[in-house]
């Protein structure tokens, strides 16, 4: 392949993943009304389109057509550009995610990666973390104290998550022996039985309550839960720069359940019948609904208890678990 | 071509970046300067073909500038200029400039003059993690354990310092609350 | 309770410390509830009651403005003015009992006497801006003339138009279909008043 045609192909990819994905994510707020509301005996939108199905439309015209207003007193560029950090840094992790198995369209090989960095599991958590930078620069750039609270809590929740994402991770890593996606979704190629959270299955809960303290999601959504600080880091926004910040909690949602599907269940390979693609996407949508649940069926914590969770009991279990995890490997 | 680009590109932005960071009498834009540079300086080792060190480039400088923007929250307003008294800034200026320059010879003067060559050169069919791992923990060793013991003496300095009152929970304050119960039943 | 307990305003006073469960403080007592908590299965249980309400699908939701929910003869929405069934005047006597009874002053009605000398209501107006619904009218009404009607959806570009006089009153035409209904709410004489009824004894 030349150069030439490697260009085109990456920006035709870029392009794809920037389109469906954001896509999807307009979608995701659709199904999490609709989830939340029948889990919730209520029957969520239903008046734009057939079911509500338009709603997404609607509020896509809504937010594009709101006045972009910046308040007096606050810091104008940084607070024009923190909610483009969020969405960029939530589709620049996703580059380096391989999407699907490799295949074969009008006779060009296609590899669904867009940056098949080879330390990618690493260069996805870095990414996303640098996420929060957009509501830690939001909420201090508004000058407002809502803001400025829910900037405070960014910083505890950043602080007290990413280590136990890093620690979590570094068990099923240890097992694999690399950092490359691709090559921790190959080490499961056998089948159901070869799938990591077998053996990990401590590394696989922890991974995902620190995921969700990542993607700022309902049991630690303390950046900007509305019975506390008004609306958290996005008080003072509205229109598309709001929804800048939701494009890139739910593209945020996508990526971590890609990861998590990638490192612990078992990834793009064939899972009994089902071929890889699809066998991805029902994981990928199982985890996506699963953010779902949680947030209709359980209550959030106070940020002083996810710092306790975090350091006080992931921390040890993680350390925890990568000694055991080493002394199995070397015996 | 591309990497002529990519390269000057990101020292371009490095640099502003690093600029304003200096120059800024606001907190809030020194800080965010500070972190773009750290994390536009993690595209030198993705051009270096060096992803582990790119990677742990941006994990660590997240969390580090995270938390001085954490104290730049409890020190600052940080939507108001900072007010420095300086009384001689052109001396300030004077030997922050040759200290700079000073250290930037330092390290210029081995390329310069061709005194300097890698002693660990890239193996083949040993990725960047092994790579980074095997130098660390032969020629390394020494200085990273030491690192590493350092920082657990100021791990321990930190908790003790902080930890004094650590036992009292904020919250969950029952036992010592005889105080709002008198004041209740006065 | 008297009312000087309203009046005070030491909010201290009548302050008291509900008690909590006392937070264990030996190290070990601690780790047996972090334990307990963890394996006690609490949040799977909560994720099971939602997942069995999703499953269930047992949707509580009124679609509001294509379903309603019935409401009580008794509920006092908008006025309702009506006319005799016979000659089709109106019920309205201007005795004006319900101008004076009304704890909000916004009922105003004007009168004259026609040329058989009998009242005439010429203006009559409720500002229902101003109007608590208290049913204070309807109930005073000697002749069931004002009484509250079903309407409870009030829209409109100008508050003018919600004192018009002929959105209240029933239509003539209306009136010959038969479709002016007897009112069974507020104000009006229950359905069994006639087996009540009691003559009055003389003497007691």
């Amino acid at each position: 392949m030349t150069l030439t045609e490697f260009v085109i192909a990456t920006i035709v990819k870029i392009l794809l993943v920037l389109g469906i994905v954001s896509a999807l994510a307009g979608f995701g707020t659709y199904l999490e009304r609709k989830v939340l509301a029948f889990m919730q005996r209520r029957l969520g939108p239903m008046h734009v389109g057939p079911y509500g199905l338009l709603q997404v439309l609607a509020d896509g015209i809504k937010l594009f057509t709101k006045e972009d207003f910046v308040p007096q007193n606050s810091i104008r560029p940084i607070f024009m550009i923190a909610p483009l950090i969020g969405a960029a840094s939530a589709f620049i992790a996703l580059a380096a995610v391989p999407l699907l198995p490799e295949f074969k369209i009008f006779g060009i090989t296609v590899h669904p990666i867009i940056a098949d960095v080879n330390v990618g599991i690493l260069f996805v958590l870095g990414v996303m973390a640098t996420g929060l930078y957009a509501p830690l620069l939001a909420g201090m750039a508004s000058s407002n104290k809502w803001g400025l609270l829910g900037a405070a809590r960014t910083v505890i929740q950043l602080l007290s998550y990413e280590v136990v994402t890093g620690l979590s991770v570094m068990a099923p890593l240890m097992l694999v022996g690399s950092l490359s996606l691709i090559d921790i979704n190959n080490y499961q190629a056998n089948g159901f039985k070869e799938w990591i959270i077998w053996q990990q299955p401590v590394a696989f809960v922890l991974f995902l309550i620190a995921g969700f303290a990542e993607t700022n999601r309902t049991p630690f959504d303390l950046l900007e839960h509305e019975a506390e600080i008004v609306s958290g880091f996005a008080t003072e926004y509205s229109g598309m720069r709001w929804g800048m910040f939701f494009i890139g909690e739910y593209t945020n949602m996508i990526t971590l359940a890609f990861l998590a599907s990638l490192v612990f269940l078992g990834g793009f390979n064939e899972w009994g019948f089902l071929p890889g693609g699809l066998a991805i996407i029902l994981k990928v949508s199982f985890l996506f609904f699963f953010f779902l649940w949680t947030r209709a069926a359980w209550p959030h914590v106070r940020p002083d208890q996810l710092m306790w969770l975090c350091w006080k009991v992931l921390l040890p279990l993680a350390v925890v678990n990568i000694v055991i995890t080493g002394l199995v490997l070397m015996m | 071509m591309f990497e002529a680009i990519a390269f000057y590109l990101f020292s371009a932005v490095t640099i502003s970046m690093f600029i304003i960071t200096v120059m800024s009498k606001n907190a809030l834009y020194s800080m965010s300067a500070l972190a773009a540079g750290m994390i536009m300086i993690s595209g030198f080792f993705f051009l270096l073909d060096a992803d582990f060190l790119g990677v742990v480039q941006i994990i660590v400088y997240t969390g580090a500038v995270m938390a001085l923007y954490a104290f730049g929250m409890m020190f600052f307003d940080a939507t108001r200029d900072v007010k420095e008294n300086i009384r001689a800034p052109k001396l300030v200026f004077l030997l922050s400039g040759m200290t700079a320059l000073l250290l930037v010879l330092a390290f210029v003067a081995p390329i310069v003059s061709d005194h300097i060559q890698a002693l660990y050169p890239v193996v083949d069919g040993v990725e960047n993690p092994q790579a980074v791992g095997i130098v660390l923990f032969t020629k390394y060793l020494v200085p990273f354990e030491v690192a590493a013991v350092m920082l657990l003496v100021a791990m321990i300095a930190g908790i003790i310092l902080a930890g004094k009152k650590m036992d009292e929970s904020l919250t969950l304050k029952i036992d010592g609350d005889e105080e709002f119960q008198n004041k209740g039943s006065k | 309770m008297s009312l000087d307990q309203f009046k005070d305003r030491n909010v201290t006073q009548n302050y008291m410390f509900i008690p909590v469960d006392k937070p264990p403080v030996a190290p070990l007592e601690k780790f047996k509830q972090v334990l307990k908590r963890t394996f006690k299965g609490e949040l799977f249980v909560g994720l099971w009651v939602v997942f069995r309400e999703m499953v269930k699908f047992n949707i509580h939701t009124v679609q509001y403005p294509k379903e309603k929910l019935p409401i009580s003869p008794r509920y006092r929405a908008v006025h309702k003015l009506y006319r005799l069934l016979e000659s089709g005047n109106e019920r309205c006597i201007g005795c004006g009992l319900c101008e004076k009874i009304c704890i909000s002053n916004c009922i105003r009605m004007d009168t004259r006497y026609d040329e058989n000398q009998r009242k005439e209501v010429t203006e009559y107006t409720i500002n229902l801006g101003r109007c608590i619904f208290c049913g204070y009218c309807a109930e005073v009404c000697p002749e069931l003339a004002i009484v509250h009607g079903p309407r409870y959806e009030n829209a409109s570009e100008q508050r003018a138009h919600f004192v018009l006089r002929d959105d209240i009153l029933t239509p003539l035409d209306f009136l010959k279909e038969g479709k002016q209904e007897e009112f069974p709410g507020f104000g009006a004489v229950s359905p069994n008043a006639d087996d009540r009824i009691k003559k009055t004894p003389l003497a007691y």
